[in-house]
């Protein structure tokens, strides 16, 4: 587990990517600050699929409350509540 | 008042003793402590003593015949012309109460708190489908509704060659799933189209509110058509044995796909919930699915059941009811067409068309 910042923002970025590809989507072009849920890229269950594996990549649980925009909704912010917690 | 003296469990591995022979018989006075007769089984011959003082009022078998651990041996009383209570435990026939049940009928008998001995055998062995005659029957409800669906598995081999191969758990599932719909409910499909911008509206300011990362538009849905269900209770049931059976919780199954898997994953007593628990309790279970982790509890138990594929931008898609449901919301909503479809797969034998068209409707509106 890298907890470089640039690299968890790489790791979940590249994530991103894979799920919208998924989706016949290219999230290539998304931003590190983009609201992730509005950038129409990736849905609920793909989001849901985003939160699962970075749970498991940082393993980091997280309880349900902390699932929310403030702390996962965008690249920059996912690398910094992973640095926060684990910090 | 009459009092019974019942086989007793010598072996923990046997389930039946065979009356060797009687000491006494109809009209004898018996102490507690006196043998009063034998049994036998694979390892042991025991002497089964009186537990009380009193008269042999009636023997309920013979010598020879093989009865269940637990099953009425004699009948005894505080006189001798005490009238012998009427009881299902009976002395048991050839091929009957005495027939070894096997793992799944002891299994409905000891969920049942029933007797083998009461239970007739249809063959050799007490089946599992002895003891569901037998509560059909009799009326009985099992406590756990949890079905027992049966797979055929007597069907011919293509005439092709090939190989047969297990399936997984969930392919399991499913087909468990597959048979009771075909065999059991009597399902049928209707649908209403409705404008969802409305829905959108509410569900984007709930997200907003709520800084939420995940849409909660499916779980709003969701949480909207469990408190429509507990209002109408009448939609929370099933049929079993001929009979309605009315859950008394609600427990919400919500379709989640993981992978090539699909789940339905289960929010237990959903009625009880607010709407934030309730979005909780369903991000938890649908988690838990991606992640492989549900527990039984999680994928049990559901009443009502609901599943979108509006991800997958399908136009129309008819569920098939999970074991014991009655009722389960098909959500789809096709990009750019600007409108949604809320259809229901339901068993007719429960639910009318009219009773399901009145919830979908009201359930196309988000509540005030």
């Amino acid at each position: 587990m890298n907890l470089d910042r640039d690299a968890i923002k790489a790791a979940v970025r590249a994530k991103v990517i894979e799920l919208a590809k998924n989706l016949g989507m290219d999230a290539s072009d998304i931003g590190d600050d983009d609201l992730i849920p509005a950038t129409g890229y990736v849905d609920s269950a793909a989001i849901l699929e985003l939160v699962v594996w970075y749970e498991d990549a940082y393993q980091m649980p997280l309880k349900q409350e902390e699932i929310n925009i403030d702390n996962l909704g965008s690249i920059n912010s996912m690398a910094d509540f992973v640095i926060k917690r684990k910090g | 008042m009459a009092f019974a003296l019942h086989a007793p469990r010598v072996n923990n591995n046997d389930d039946i003793v065979q009356v060797i022979a009687f000491r006494v018989g109809v009209g004898d006075f018996v102490k507690q402590g006196d043998i009063v007769l034998d049994v036998e089984t694979d390892k042991a011959i025991v002497e089964v003593a009186a537990e009380n003082d009193g008269y042999v009022l009636k023997l309920m078998c013979e010598v020879d015949d093989k009865v269940a651990v637990g099953a009425i041996l004699l009948w005894q009383g505080e006189s001798a012309d005490e009238a012998v209570p009427e009881t299902p435990v009976a002395a048991p026939a050839a091929g009957g109460g005495n027939a070894r049940p096997t793992a799944k009928a002891r299994a409905l008998l000891k969920e049942l708190g029933l007797d083998a001995g009461a239970v007739a055998a249809s063959g050799d062995r007490l089946t599992l489908a002895d003891v569901e005659a037998y509560i059909a029957a009799h009326g009985i409800q099992r406590r756990d509704h949890t079905p027992a669906v049966t797979v055929s598995t007597q069907e011919s081999l293509p005439d092709v060659p090939g190989q047969l191969v297990d399936l997984n758990a969930e392919e399991r599932g499913m087909l468990i799933t597959v048979s009771w719909h075909r065999d059991h409910a009597a399902a049928t499909y209707l649908e209403v189209e409705y404008d969802p911008k409305a829905w959108e509206d509410h569900a984007a300011a709930y997200a907003a509110e709520n800084k939420l990362m995940l849409s909660p538009l499916l779980p709003l849905l969701a949480y909207r058509y469990v408190q429509l269900v507990k209002a109408s209770p009448r939609l929370n049931a099933t049929v079993v044995n001929g009979k309605r059976f009315q859950y008394q919780p609600v427990n919400l199954g919500f379709t989640v796909q993981a992978g090539e898997t699909l789940y339905l994953t289960v929010v237990r007593d959903a009625d009880t919930l607010d709407t934030k628990q309730f979005i909780e309790n369903l991000g938890e279970v649908q988690r838990h699915a991606i992640q492989r982790k549900l527990s039984r509890e999680e994928t049990s138990g559901a009443t009502i059941a609901f599943s979108s594929m509006a991800r997958w931008n399908v136009s129309r898609h008819i569920p098939i009811l999970p074991p014991y449901c009655s009722l389960m919301i098909a959500h789809a909503a096709p990009k750019g067409s600007g409108r949604a479809v809320l259809g229901a797969s339901y068993d007719h034998r429960v639910l009318s068309g009219f009773d399901v068209a009145r919830l979908l409707m009201e359930l196309a509106k988000p509540p005030l």
